[in-house]
This record gives structure tokens, C-alpha cells and sequence, in this order.
């Protein structure tokens, strides 16, 4: 048997990957969710969570955190990627560096670095979920700028030359040329700040000196002691963030995100 | 027929790599391969940390790691090639679940309570009778325990899951390190005096509010709380043995059981007291209070002895964990009057383990030098004391004990003898200042049989009752909400996010329009309202 190359075996690496990385370690957390220690079927796992306040409060607690973190981001990243995107500066690379550059120190040396820095201040201690949103901000904004930047980037110059032949003033310029063209990065950003800041809990036990308990700590603890819940609360973690992501329209297939070129 | 290519090439290369693999790690015919799975940092690797003593070192001075030199001495010893694959755990917890993926080892060193669950979930071999034959040469470990960790492994059960099982700790683990729990306190802002009053009630301190932390780490914090909540029934057992009522056996055993108590009654007690000291500390904490203590930062941290230990040496020397300059200060380590946790690591051998090479293994770093070696690399004390008849290696850790603490009664300012004949089972005192013996280094190194008399060990709570443990430490560690405040933030983001839809579509959509797809109909209907 000869083996005939064609384009579609470039993606047998993908498909290997896909498999063993994504696909059937879905299956084994699904697996373990629904079954108990002694491996038999049972919804025990699922009635415990739903009837049990505090792992629901913890829910709330970090969907609470993660849409304050999202919401801070966007307004902070909104106006930067606007008005970025829209300058005639020659060098606006570098101030976009700049705010790309901390990703790519290491993110424990980062935070140590804020740690040590609301320490100063004397917040550390004091204001644990402020600070834990805090670094979740700090860490995550790049994320938001970039693709609300490439969203931006792409807006015709003659849209709003029309838009403001037709009249419109700045604010309609905004609601009807912007905010719409701009709706994929914005998407494509809270996606991709939104889950992380449920899950990461290094950001809380550093800032919050542990203090404060999101669901991504909530799930390594679980995998510690009991497996089969750790994996319930890991799938329900998945279901509320496919919800959001398909709210927020990431999901759309009529609009491709052209901000996730990260 | 692409798709079916593909399979067979997958299948090939699934059916290949197993081969590769077993061709890689099998060099050399004979050589046994000891599989080895220890905590972090636990055993001397070498280098210039090393303790300089009279064994052969490389030629830049730094030595060996201690594991090529246990291949060395067993090929020499036992005739047969050896070589140790060693792999470390940060948590036991960590190593467990390892063990369940199927991960297979000769040799592990898990904390008291792992070594009981794995005693009662059948995972351990017992150590062969030639382990504990005192005549023949290379059995440096049982020649050389202190017959306090002797005693205490050979009169304690292991397995307290089944009534019928009488086999001891003795029977399936040999000790490796010790230690007590206590707090590390900076004397500048905490009254000594008050805090011997206060004991473990220190956590609860309003004065020393945002000043204290404890360990992010259940059982830890479950014995706190344990001590705080009887502590009435620890005093009086204490005013017991003073008048002589209680044998010192009887006390340590009665107070043992109170510190392992996990009855539903208890496990709801134990919660209000966690809530409250949840709400008096500066932080949990697994590794940031040493830095955090020493910078001066928190006046109280709960701490194991060895840490303890580092964390004063580093102060002392006005160095943080970096090696930078800091103003030099000197912490104190206490350990409550009422009672105190005694934690152990033991070396135990999975079922299927090469027994002979374990214990070997387990030997070489029991022979009194290599256990001064990490004693001195890892900072804990260990559980090896010399075996008094034997004049090469006999006084080896009790010299170096002397060498790090002993003072001459002469020239010292206020000297007191220090006994740890308790520990050394042969007359063991030397002289120490009164500061090292009572609050410093020493205090915390070795304690004295006084205070060892007050330690409970904590065993493995059982299957059911770690489930309703590990759910109360989640209670407790996170806030909880009423139902109803739950209910109302769940309404309000589903608000928002309408609200954001209606913004964002705004009755704009037409689905006749655009293809009739399913989720379409869906957002319209949650537009309705």
C-alpha cells in the first residue's frame, strides 16, 4: 500500500492533538463527573452542588469577579484601541508594545511584582477582593486591547468621513459606525478575559492572600480529595462559560472574530 | 479510505512508541532500577549546600548528591549495578493521586496520615524481618532510630480502619524527618508573656488582628481549632498529670484522642471556630509567611519546626529569601503550653516494590553521617541518633547537634542543660543558652521530652470523615451567601445580559430574513421580556 500524500494529512497533527488533549480528556472529566467513588453512574455530584450554598455562593462570587474584571478591562481598553487605531501617529507600535510587552514577562513574577507593591502601599490584607481584581486587570487587559485594536484597525476611514457627511455627531458616529463594526474584538476580548478570570486562582491566593476563593481554586482543591466532584464543578464551570461566550456572540458564525490572532 | 489511512498510520505509531520506550530505559542488563518518589528539597543533592564533612567531595569542593553516592556504596556492598530514578510530590496528596494514575514506585515518603490511608486502603508492602535485624551490618536503620521514634512507631497502629489488623507503623514505614507545629513571633511586637497565656487562642487575638497567619491547608487548621475548642478538657487533663492522677502515657494518649476527634458534634464546633479565626488572619498561606514574618510584615505565624528554624536563621542573618540585606532581627518559636501537633515522614514501600533495594536505600540514608548530610541540607531533624556501640558512626548526630548548639558553661552568659535523653535513649545533655533552649533555634530543632510529652500525632481521619472535613474547610474558606442573595445576583446578571442583548439587537433581527437557524429563535425569545 503506498501512501499517497495529500493536503489534508498536514492536519493529522492537529487531529492527534485534538484527540488526546481535548476530546477524550473531555470524556474522562464527563466520565468522573457523573460517577462516584466507586465508579458506578450517579447524579450524587450534581444534586450536592446545586443543593450545597457555598459551592453556588462560589459560583457567584466569581462570576461577579470575572464580569467586574471584564467590564474594567473593556473600559479601559476600549478608548486606548480607539484612539490608537485611529491616529496618524508614525511610531504607535510602541505605545501598543507597551501594553503588550507585560505578557510576555513571566506572569508569578508579575504578580509578585503587584504583591509586593500593594504590600507598599498597605492595601495587601485589607482589600482582598479589590486587589484580587486588581491583578486579574492588570493581567488580563492585554488580552482586550489586542483584538478590539485589530478589530479597529479595519474600520474604513471613509465610513466615518460618511458618517459625518450624513450629519451624524460624534456620539451617533459611535453607536452606528463603532460600537457595531467593533462588536467582533469586543466579543472576542470578553471571551477570552471572561474565563480566565473565573479560574485564576494563583492571581487570588497571591493578592488575596488566599482569602477569597474563586472556582478555578475550588476545582484544584476538589482534585486533591475527590475527583469526581472536582470534574462536576469543572463541567459546570464549562457550561456557564460556553453560555456566556455563545451571549456574547462569540459564538456567531456570521461575524468572524478577527481579533483572535493572538 | 483517507480516514482509514490515517487510523493505520496513528495505530503504527501508537504500536511503536511503547517499544521506543522500553529500549530507551532499559541500558544495561543487570542494573536495578529503584524507583524513588520523595517530597521536594528532601534529601541532600549536593553542591555547594552540602554539609562539609570528612566523606570525599568533587574537586571544587561541592559534593556529591547523596543519591550517586547510595549507587556507589550499594554496587560495592550488594555486587550489582543500581540506578535511582527519583521524582518529587509538593503535596501528599499530589503523590496519592499519582499512585492512583498507576504510577508505579519502590520507595515513597508520605506524611503520617498518608502512610495510615495507604495502610488502609491496602496499598503498602510490610518491611521483610531482615529489615530489623540488628546484627547484620548494613541495617543502619533500625540500629540507628531513636528508640523514642522506636517506641512511638512500634506502639501505634497502622491501620484503624479494621479492628482485626494489629500491625504497628513499625511494621510498614521507616521514620525519615520530625517535627512539632508552633508559632514563629517576632518578640518585638508580641508580648511574651501574653502570648504563653494565650496559646493557640492567639489566632483569635483581636490585637493581633491582620497580624497572624495559618496554613492553607485543612489539617493543619482543623488541629488549631480542635486545640482552641477544648481547651478546657486539655487544661484539665494537664492539672491531671501534675497531681499525679495520669501516668504520662495515659495523658498523652487521652489528649491524642481529643485532638483527633471528628464526631459530627465536633466537626460543627470546629467550624464556628475556623470562621472566626478565618476572620482574625492576615492570610493562609503554604510558603509566603516565612518572607512575610521575617520583613516583619505579620507578627505570628503558625509554622512547622523546620521551617521555623530556617525562617529564624534567616533573620538572624538580615537576609530575606533572596539573599538580600534586611535589617537583621530575631524571632522567637513557641510552642503552646496545652498541646502541640508531632508530624512525621516515613519512607514506605508500595506493593510491588523491590524490597531489597528500598531498604537498602532507606539503610544508607539512615547510616548516621548521611543523615546528618540532609538534616543539615533540608533544615528538619531527623529521626537517626547513632547507635552508642558503634565507634565510627555512633556520636555522629549528637556531635553535630553540639556543633550547631553546644556552649561552654564557663563563657556563656546564661547557660542551661539541655537533656535530649529521651531522644538518644543514652545520657544526651549539653549545655545551650538559655534564649536557643527555651524560644530559639533549638527550642524548635529538637524539643525537649517535656514538650513532646504535650504532641499529639494526628492520624488519618477515615474515608467519611475527611469528606465532611474537606467540606467544612470549603465553607469555610469561602464567603456564603444567603439563598435569596443568591437568587438575586443570579436575577440581576441574567438583567444585565438582557439588557445587553436588547442593546446590542434591539429588535433588529428578522429571522425570516437571514437563514432560519434554531439559536436565532432562541435570543429572540429571551428578548421578550
Amino acid at each position: 500500500m503506498r501512501l499517497h500524500f495529500s493536503r489534508k494529512m498536514l492536519g493529522i497533527p492537529y487531529v492527534v492533538f485534538l484527540l488526546f488533549f481535548v476530546i477524550i480528556p473531555m470524556l474522562i472529566i464527563l466520565f468522573y463527573a457523573f460517577t462516584d467513588r466507586e465508579m458506578h453512574f450517579s447524579f450524587a455530584n450534581f444534586i450536592q452542588f446545586f443543593s450545597d450554598p457555598t459551592k453556588l455562593s462560589t459560583i457567584v462570587y466569581s462570576l461577579v469577579i470575572a464580569l467586574i474584571t471584564t467590564a474594567v478591562c473593556l473600559l479601559i481598553a476600549y478608548p486606548v484601541a480607539y484612539i490608537l487605531a485611529r491616529s496618524k501617529m508614525k511610531k504607535k507600535f510602541v505605545i501598543l508594545l507597551l501594553f503588550v510587552t507585560p505578557m510576555w514577562i513571566n506572569f508569578v513574577l508579575r504578580i509578585n511584582a503587584i504583591r509586593e507593591l500593594l504590600s507598599w502601599i498597605g492595601l495587601l490584607g485589607e482589600t482582598n477582593y479589590f486587589n484580587t481584581i486588581l491583578g486579574m486587570v492588570y493581567d488580563f487587559l492585554p488580552f482586550m486591547i489586542l483584538p478590539l485594536y485589530t478589530t479597529m484597525l479595519k474600520i474604513e476611514e471613509s465610513l466615518y468621513e460618511a458618517s459625518a457627511d450624513l450629519g451624524a455627531g460624534g456620539f451617533t458616529t459611535f453607536q452606528r459606525v463603532t460600537l457595531p463594526l467593533s462588536m467582533p474584538g469586543i466579543a472576542s476580548g470578553i471571551t477570552m478575559v471572561f474565563l480566565p478570570s473565573m479560574t485564576n486562582y494563583v492571581v487570588s491566593d497571591m493578592l488575596g492572600n488566599s482569602k477569597v476563593t474563586i472556582i478555578g481554586k475550588f476545582i484544584y482543591e476538589y482534585f486533591g480529595t475527590n475527583w469526581h466532584m472536582g470534574s462536576m464543578v469543572a463541567l459546570i464551570l464549562l457550561i456557564v462559560v460556553f453560555l456566556s461566550t455563545w451571549l456574547t456572540g462569540g459564538l456567531r458564525e456570521n461575524e468572524t472574530v478577527r481579533g483572535a490572532n493572538l | 479510505m483517507k480516514t482509514k489511512r490515517i487510523g493505520a498510520l496513528m495505530l503504527a505509531a501508537a504500536a511503536l512508541l511503547p517499544t521506543l520506550m522500553t529500549a530507551a530505559s532499559c541500558a544495561s542488563d543487570n542494573t536495578i532500577v529503584l524507583r524513588v518518589f520523595n517530597w521536594e528539597e528532601y534529601i541532600d543533592e549536593g553542591g555547594e549546600g552540602s554539609y562539609q564533612y570528612d566523606y570525599e567531595v568533587n574537586e571544587d569542593g561541592s559534593a556529591p548528591p547523596i543519591i550517586e553516592d547510595f549507587e556507589t556504596w550499594y554496587e560495592e556492598t550488594y555486587g550489582t549495578p543500581i540506578r535511582v530514578e527519583y521524582s518529587t510530590y509538593g503535596t501528599n496528596e499530589d503523590m496519592y493521586n499519582q499512585l492512583q494514575l498507576g504510577d508505579e514506585y519502590d520507595l515513597l515518603c508520605p506524611s503520617e496520615y498518608m502512610i495510615m490511608k495507604l495502610a488502609a486502603e491496602d496499598y503498602l508492602q510490610p518491611y521483610t524481618d531482615d529489615f530489623f535485624n540488628e546484627d547484620i551490618e548494613e541495617n543502619y536503620y533500625i540500629r540507628n532510630v531513636s528508640p523514642y521514634i522506636r517506641n512511638m512507631f512500634e506502639s501505634n497502629r497502622i491501620n484503624r480502619e479494621d479492628e482485626n489488623d494489629t500491625s504497628t507503623w513499625a511494621d510498614y514505614a521507616a521514620g525519615y524527618m520530625w517535627g512539632v507545629t508552633g508559632f514563629i513571633y517576632n518578640p518585638e511586637y508580641v508580648d511574651e508573656e501574653e502570648l504563653a497565656q494565650l496559646g493557640w487562642n492567639a489566632m483569635l487575638e483581636p490585637q493581633y488582628n491582620n497580624r497572624v497567619t495559618t496554613k492553607d491547608n485543612v489539617r493543619d487548621s482543623y488541629f488549631v481549632a480542635l486545640a482552641i475548642l477544648y481547651q478546657e478538657e486539655i487544661a484539665a487533663l494537664a492539672q491531671q498529670l501534675e497531681t499525679g492522677e495520669l501516668t504520662d502515657r495515659e495523658y498523652n494518649a487521652q489528649l491524642t484522642a481529643i485532638l483527633n476527634r471528628t464526631d459530627a458534634d465536633t466537626i460543627a464546633a470546629v467550624e464556628e471556630v475556623m470562621n472566626e479565626i478565618d476572620a482574625n488572619i492576615y492570610s493562609y498561606e503554604t510558603d509566603t509567611g516565612k518572607a512575610d514574618i521575617v520583613s516583619g510584615r505579620i507578627w505570628l505565624n503558625f509554622a512547622w519546626s523546620g521551617d521555623a528554624v530556617y525562617a529564624m536563621d534567616l533573620a538572624e542573618a538580615g537576609e530575606d529569601e533572596e539573599g538580600n540585606e534586611t535589617e537583621s532581627a530575631l524571632l522567637n518559636f513557641f510552642i503552646p503550653e496545652e498541646c502541640a501537633n508531632l508530624w512525621f515522614d516515613g519512607w514506605v514501600m508500595p506493593k510491588g516494590a523491590n524490597t531489597q533495594a528500598a531498604q537498602a536505600f532507606v539503610n544508607f540514608l539512615s547510616r548516621p553521617d548521611n543523615a546528618v548530610r540532609n538534616m543539615y541540607y533540608i533544615g528538619y531533624s531527623g529521626v537517626i541518633t547513632g547507635d552508642p556501640d558503634d565507634e565510627e558512626y555512633g556520636s555522629m548526630v549528637f556531635d553535630y547537634i553540639q556543633d550547631c548548639y553546644a556552649v561552654d558553661p564557663e563563657e556563656a552568659d546564661d547557660p542551661v542543660e539541655y537533656d535530649l535523653s529521651y531522644f538518644f535513649g543514652t545520657e544526651a545533655v549539653f549545655y545551650a543558652e538559655r534564649e536557643q533552649a527555651e524560644q530559639r533555634q533549638l527550642h524548635a530543632h529538637y524539643p525537649t521530652e517535656e514538650v513532646t510529652l504535650r504532641c499529639a500525632v494526628m492520624d488519618y481521619y477515615g474515608e467519611e470523615a475527611n469528606e465532611a472535613i474537606n467540606e467544612l474547610w470549603s465553607r469555610v474558606k469561602s464567603e456564603s451567601l444567603d439563598t435569596w442573595a443568591i437568587v438575586v445576583i443570579c436575577v440581576g446578571i441574567v438583567l444585565v445580559i438582557a439588557a445587553a442583548l436588547y442593546v446590542k439587537f434591539g429588535g433588529k433581527i428578522d429571522p425570516f430574513r437571514s437563514k432560519p437557524k434554531k439559536r436565532y429563535k432562541r435570543i429572540r425569545q429571551e428578548n421578550c421580556y
